[in-house]
C-alpha cells in the first residue's frame, strides 16, 4: 500500500464512523478514501471497533430491549439470582441469550446502579458499568450473558453498588457459567 | 453510468468470475488506476488482469462505504458486486470518460447504488454470490476481548463509546449526558476508540 502524503486523522475517521460529520466534510472524507488505499486501511481499523460496538448487545439490558430481542427471534432464557447466591448456570446450545435477573434489592430510591463483574479466581475485572440500567419497580438488574462470554473466566462475582439518598448498598452474586 | 439489466444471478456470476479468474494471472501491480481502466477499455492482453487488479484495489473501499451507509454486512457485500460489475462494464464499453478520476466514478456509482438499495429495500445480489473473493471480510473482533478492553477504560471513556456507537448518540447528545461540550465528547470518543484499538492489538499479539 502506497503511504498517503496527507493522511486523514484518526479523529476525523472516528467522527466519520460515528456519523457525526457535516455532509460536506463527510463527502470530502469519502472522496479521499476512494483515492487512497492507505487511509482506507486506517478507516477499516476504526470501523472494526465502531461497527462491533454498534452491533454488540450490552452486558446489562433493559426489559424493553429484552422484549425487542425476543421479537427479533433471539432465544432467551431468564434465571433469577438472589443476593449472596452462588450456583451454576448452564448456557445451552439452544440459547442465544441467558438473562440473569439479579434481584432481591430495593431499587425504589436508587439514583444510580454500578455493576462490576470479576473473575472469582483472580479478582480481575471483566465488566464494569458505572451507570447500569435497572428496573426500579421490579427491583432487578438484567445481566445479559452471551455466547462469547465463553471466552471469559467461567466463575464470576457480580457486584451491584446501589446509590441512594441515604448512602450506598452493595450486593453480590456468584455465577458459575457452564457453556454446552 | 447505466446499470446492467441482466438477472441478479448472471450479474453476480459475471462479477465474481471476472474478479476471481483474472487474479490467477500475473499483473504489474504498479500500474495506476487510470492505466488499468485504459487496459480494460482496450480489451487486449492483460484486460482480465487489469479488471482483477481494479477489483482488488476498490473492493475494500466499496465495502466500507456500504457498511457506513447501509449498516449491514450482507448489503455491503452486495454493493461491492453491484458497483464493481457496473464499473467494469462501463470500462469495457469505454464509457469511463476520465480514467484519471476512476476513484470518483466508483464513489458516484456507490452513492447511486446505495441510494437505490435504501429506497427499494431490495438486495442487489443473491446470497449465493457472497463468497466473492473481491469482497474481503472486515476484521472480526473477539467480542470477549473487546469486553475486557472496555472494562479497562475509565468510566467516562466507556460511557462515551457505548453511548456513541451502541446507543447511536451524536457528540452533542453524549456531551449533554456527560455534562461537557460536544468538542470534548469528540476528543474523549477518539481517545477511547484509539485505546480500544491498542488494547485489542496488544492482546492479539500476546496470543499469537
Amino acid at each position: 500500500v502506497i503511504p498517503c502524503a496527507s493522511p486523514l486523522s484518526s479523529e476525523l475517521l472516528v467522527d466519520y464512523w460515528a456519523g457525526d460529520l457535516p455532509p460536506r466534510d463527510e463527502e470530502g472524507v469519502e472522496e479521499h478514501l476512494f483515492g487512497c488505499a492507505s487511509c482506507t486501511a486506517g478507516s477499516a481499523r476504526v470501523a472494526a471497533i465502531t461497527e462491533t460496538l454498534r452491533a454488540m448487545i450490552p452486558p446489562v439490558v433493559t426489559r424493553a430491549a429484552l422484549d425487542r430481542f425476543r421479537a427479533r427471534g433471539l432465544r432467551v432464557y431468564e434465571s433469577t439470582f438472589a443476593p449472596g447466591e452462588r450456583r451454576e448456570a448452564h448456557f445451552g446450545r439452544d440459547l442465544d441469550l441467558l438473562i440473569f435477573r439479579l434481584g432481591g434489592v430495593d431499587l425504589s430510591r436508587a439514583t444510580r446502579v454500578q455493576l462490576s463483574m470479576r473473575d472469582e479466581a483472580t479478582g480481575a475485572t471483566l465488566v464494569k458499568l458505572g451507570d447500569a440500567p435497572f428496573d426500579a419497580e421490579a427491583g432487578a438488574v438484567l445481566l445479559c450473558c452471551q455466547r462469547h462470554f465463553a471466552s471469559l473466566p467461567p466463575d464470576v462475582v457480580v457486584e451491584l453498588r446501589v446509590d441512594e439518598p441515604r448512602g450506598e448498598a452493595v450486593t453480590s452474586y456468584t455465577i458459575l457459567h457452564r457453556f454446552d | 453510468l447505466e446499470w446492467p439489466t441482466r438477472s441478479a444471478s448472471e450479474i453476480a456470476w459475471s462479477a465474481t468470475a471476472a474478479c476471481y479468474f483474472a487474479r490467477l494471472v500475473e499483473l504489474d501491480r504498479n500500474a495506476s488506476d487510470a492505466q488499468l481502466v485504459r487496459a480494460i477499455a482496450a480489451s487486449g492482453n492483460g484486460a482480465r488482469e487489469a479488471e482483477a487488479e481494479l477489483c482488488r484495489r476498490f473492493a475494500p473501499r466499496i465495502r466500507l462505504y456500504g457498511l457506513r451507509h447501509l449498516r449491514d454486512e450482507d448489503l455491503a457485500r452486495d454493493l461491492v458486486q453491484a458497483v464493481l460489475l457496473g464499473v467494469l462494464e462501463a470500462a469495457r464499453g469505454g464509457r469511463v470518460k476520465d480514467p484519471e478520476r476512476i476513484d470518483r466514478f466508483m464513489l458516484g456509482a456507490c452513492r447511486n447504488q446505495a441510494t437505490r438499495a435504501r429506497e427499494t429495500g431490495l438486495r442487489a445480489q443473491p446470497l449465493q454470490a457472497q463468497h466473492d473473493t473481491a469482497a474481503p471480510e472486515i476484521e472480526h473482533l473477539d467480542l470477549g476481548g473487546l469486553m475486557l478492553c472496555l472494562a479497562k477504560l475509565d468510566e467516562r471513556a466507556r460511557q462515551v463509546v457505548l453511548l456513541s456507537f451502541n446507543e447511536e448518540r451524536s457528540a452533542v447528545e453524549v456531551a449533554a449526558r456527560l455534562q461537557t461540550t460536544a468538542g470534548n465528547a469528540r476528543v474523549l470518543r477518539h481517545r477511547a476508540v484509539a485505546a480500544l484499538r491498542r488494547c485489542l492489538d496488544a492482546s492479539a499479539e500476546a496470543s499469537s
